[in-house]
């Protein structure tokens, strides 16, 4: 089991230094029934469109992936993680595949038309404006469901 | 946080994650917590199944009736001494004056490139999908590019809107993804471990970069100095230090 202490001394200190926000209300959203749910994936990955804007090292702003169009690149800040998987699989980072599956063995309703990527390197206190622009596209394409994947 | 947000706005959400402490204090609706090292979260590539059982293990949390939840999902993808991800060992720095004859590397970064070209091929036919390319730089120029900055020049950046350290850091990973990409199909391996050594301490391109960093630490460019200090071009991060240069003093 890795905890923060387990850590290497360079990393354990930068983790352990972050900043960890708490909420006074926390919110909760009564889930949908399992086989009518529409799901979609947002990414911490700084993944987007090839041809995109790259990520900016502190961007609060938010790319929009469409289903139909999986030409991705990566340009997140950090190099601690493993990029080698998701350079063999798209799915271990965005499981789109999987959740089409999941979708037409009836485990949810469906698969959203978008998913959406943040960098995770930046402030999420400052992402809250993107967030919401989000939140709306999402409810034009029905969404009530969000899976959320960091790297 | 971001889950937060979303459930604020009306959405349930389940997030996975891997920093155990974080999520226990940020409390999230809805979480799972992998004990995987980072840049996975789905777990084994190719393997449809176990990351439908990350997703199902996920979702189950959905059938709570009130929150905030954390459950650990049962597996573990071992890593090493902690490491959640590929660490340079601190002995292999570069110093500037060991540098050598940067255009003979240049030439045989170039050499080992066309060597991988084969199988990069390959590997792109196979996956239908590259992630080389996030520069835009074509190819055939990362090496020049690179090497510019080895000899102490700052060329022009080709790509608008971005300028030349960014566009340097973008054209890092691009080459190292080119190799990586190709060894990963090429030898059957999914090893983070195995393919930084490989990367990292066989390769030419490796040393490239080495070098880069070398010369960048003592670069009067602050955004290039700072990236270097920042191991945002080598991968340090999980190193006990010290590290090279002004000590990481950056983080």
């Amino acid at each position: 089991m890795v905890l923060i202490p387990d850590m290497p001394a360079v990393g354990r200190g930068f983790i352990s230094r972050l900043e960890k926000y708490t909420f006074d209300n926390l919110s909760w959203t009564q889930p949908k029934e399992t086989k009518s749910r529409r799901v979609s994936i947002v990414s911490t990955a700084a993944i987007s469109k090839r041809g995109d804007k790259p990520f900016s090292w502190l961007a609060n702003n938010h790319r929009v992936i469409d289903k139909n169009n999986l030409d991705l690149v990566m340009t997140h800040v950090a190099v601690e993680y493993d990029r080698t998987a998701w350079q063999q699989d798209l799915n271990t980072i965005l499981p789109i595949d999987r959740l089409e599956e999941m979708a037409r063995e009836g485990e949810i309703g469906s698969v959203s038309n978008e998913h959406y990527s943040f960098i995770g390197s930046s402030d999420p206190m400052k992402m809250e404006r993107s967030a919401k622009e989000v939140a709306e596209r999402m409810k034009m394409d029905a969404v009530d469901t969000v899976f959320l994947v960091p790297v | 946080m971001l889950a937060h947000f979303f459930e604020s706005f009306g959405f349930s959400t389940v997030l996975v994650g891997f920093v155990k402490e974080h999520i226990q204090a940020i409390k999230p609706p809805r979480a799972l917590w992998l004990d995987f090292p980072m840049g996975r979260p789905l777990g084994i590539p190719n393997n449809p199944e176990y990351q439908k059982k990350i997703i199902r293990t996920a979702f189950e949390i959905f059938n709570e009736t009130s929150g905030p939840i954390l459950k650990d999902f049962p597996d573990v993808i071992p890593v090493k001494n902690g490491r959640m991800g590929y660490a340079l060992p601190v002995e292999l720095v570069i110093d500037q004056n060991e540098i050598g004859d940067i255009d003979t590397l240049v030439e045989e970064v170039k050499v080992e490139m066309e060597n991988l070209k084969l199988d990069y091929d390959k590997a792109v036919n196979f996956r239908g999908r590259t992630t080389v390319g996030a520069s835009e730089v074509l190819m055939n120029d990362y090496v020049n590019f690179i090497s510019s900055f080895v000899k102490g020049e700052i060329p022009q950046s080709t790509r608008k809107g971005i300028g030349p350290v960014p566009l340097l850091k973008l054209v890092v990973e691009d080459l190292q993804a080119y190799y990586t990409e190709t060894i990963t199909f090429r030898d059957k391996i999914d090893d983070f471990e195995k393919i930084g050594t490989w990367f990292w301490e066989e390769t030419k391109a490796g040393r490239l970069i080495l070098c880069l960093e070398a010369v960048s630490l003592k670069s009067e460019n602050r955004v290039l100095r700072q990236i270097v200090d920042m191991s945002l071009i080598t991968p340090r991060f999980w190193s006990e230090g010290p590290l090279p240069g002004t000590s990481g003093s950056s983080w």
